[in-house]
């Protein structure tokens, strides 16, 4: 890196050191923050009179940094601010120098750093949506935000006529991790491109010491720590599709096997409204349901059997049951109709064996039949089939399962679209609500 | 592979839904003991279940 050239403020006397050689224009003496005109045979003060209030660049003038492999060093520094709704948003920008390799810019805003140059050829103007876009190098870029950014403090030398207050247009477009920035004046329009670094990056090339500020917020073209959604909603489909082929296949292969029918008859006060056991059938294959179904023709009552399914092997009992009741009639609106006449129970993860049931079926003796007080001597009867089936196949575990496997590709929707909310509630697009 | 651990999630998911398909577990509400088997053959009255009905009165609108 060459050494730098020493000069002297014509307004306060002060040292200024230049290290952009020839390609520096304007300069401001560190001392007394007057801009001279380098140009001039000898200097020339061009503007007197800053903001009073000093500014410390994060990277200190004359510091030295490796970024994409070059040495660059940090020869000018500003600061710019645009004026949104009566509000002042600045953001520092720092010019780098290699005498081999041009000028870079590493632009600061609350903490968000972008490595920046200029480009050599001009994008193409393109729509995304509604909105404007640029396409450079096969990258569409989306408008983010138009300003009007105001020059309020520089420091150090610019190869270019440099003044605080001076105003420029600006555009952003954004494609994450990159920025391009249109920069208008009445006569030309600058492109430039940034790429958003980390600030350990920026501390760790400079060799700075601390730790870098806070970020705050969602920059413009900050890399989203959230992937795009989609993938996953892909994902979901093909687990989604998965379970289902598990589920019919294990629907097909189970045995839908009726081991026992017979059919009874309940009268209240006789030896048939005692308890009893069926005859003794078998359980064939692995593992699985049991459904035992009550079919009665029950009318205007209510019955209840408790049922035992017992391995006539070794004892072990499921006891379970089955209650309903039927009743209809006619009234000022015409017929109507209430309950069922018929009941299943599951027994679920039975093993193969031999097995009986003991039935108990029961009325309410006390129960009023329509309204109408029953006589607890009068018989009351219905005849009813019961039947055990054995495997059964229901979907209650897909129901299941299909929420569950809902819940990653929802948050992970919501992560990214709260992420993307708020990177574009800073730009002209605040209503953003999808990409 | 993108997403392991969604694939993983949605496979243990998947293979909890169809074991408990494939065993015919439902929610139902059946309690298990053991008895001696011919005693409820020989005396079925003597059994205590442990299922209660729900009497639940309808009885019309």
């Amino acid at each position: 890196m060459p050494q730098v050239r020493a000069l002297f403020c014509p307004n306060c006397g002060g040292t200024i050191q230049l290290r952009g050689y020839a390609q520096t224009v304007n300069a401001v003496c560190e001392h007394c923050l007057s801009v001279l005109d380098t140009k001039a045979e000898s200097l020339r003060v061009i503007q007197q009179i800053q903001e009073r209030t000093r500014i410390e660049p994060a990277i200190p003038l004359g510091s030295r940094g490796t970024f994409e492999g070059t040495r660059y060093e940090a020869i000018g520094f500003q600061q710019r601010s645009i004026d949104v709704d009566d509000e002042t948003y600045s953001w520092r920008e720092y010019l780098l120098f290699n005498p081999y390799k041009g000028y870079r810019y590493l632009t600061e805003y609350d903490g968000h750093w972008n490595y920046v140059r200029t480009l050599p050829a001009l994008p193409v103007r393109s729509k995304y949506l509604t909105r404007p876009a640029l396409v450079y190098e096969g990258r569409r870029f989306v408008h983010f935000q138009h300003a009007a950014a105001r020059t309020t403090y520089v420091l150090g030398e610019f190869p270019w006529q440099v003044r605080t207050g001076e105003t420029v247009g600006t555009d952003d477009f954004i494609s994450p991790p990159y920025l391009l920035s249109a920069e208008s004046t009445e006569h030309e329009v600058v492109y430039s491109l940034g790429t958003y670094t980390e600030p350990a990056a920026v501390w760790q090339a400079f060799g700075l010491q601390g730790a870098p500020p806070w970020r705050r917020g969602v920059f413009a073209n900050q890399p989203s720590p959230y992937s795009r959604p989609a993938s996953m909603w892909r994902r979901f489909a093909s687990l989604t599709a998965l379970l289902l082929v598990v589920l019919i296949s294990v629907a097909i292969i189970t045995p839908h096997e009726r081991v026992l029918e017979q059919v009874y008859r309940y009268a209240s006060h006789t030896p048939a409204a005692a308890p009893f056991v069926t005859p003794t059938f078998e359980l064939r294959g692995r593992p699985s349901s049991v459904v035992v179904r009550v079919d009665t023709d029950i009318d205007n009552d209510a019955a209840s059997f408790a049922l035992a399914l017992i391995n006539d092997e070794t004892g072990q009992v499921w006891d379970f049951g089955a209650d309903l009741g039927y009743w209809h009639g006619r009234d000022e609106d015409g017929n109507w109709s209430e309950g069922r006449r018929n009941a299943a129970a599951t027994v679920p993860d039975v093993p193969a064996g031999r097995y009986y049931l003991r039935v108990e079926p029961s009325i309410d003796e006390a129960a009023p039949i329509s309204g109408v007080a029953s006589d607890p001597n009068r018989e009351r009867g219905f005849k009813y089939t019961l039947s055990v089936t054995r495997g059964w196949f229901g979907w209650w575990p897909f129901l299941v399962a299909f929420p569950l496997l809902l819940i990653p590709p929802i948050a992970a929707t919501a992560r990214y679209y709260s992420f993307e909310g708020k990177r574009w509630s800073e730009s002209d697009y605040s209503t953003y609500l999808s990409s | 592979m993108r997403h392991p651990l969604f694939t993983l999630y949605g496979l243990i998911v998947m293979a909890a839904a169809g074991w408990t398909s494939w065993r015919g577990l439902t929610f139902s509400r059946v309690d298990q003991t053991t008895v001696a088997p011919k005693s409820i053959r020989d005396n079925p009255g003597a059994y205590r279940p442990i299922y209660i009905p729900h009497r639940r009165y309808f009885g019309g609108k």
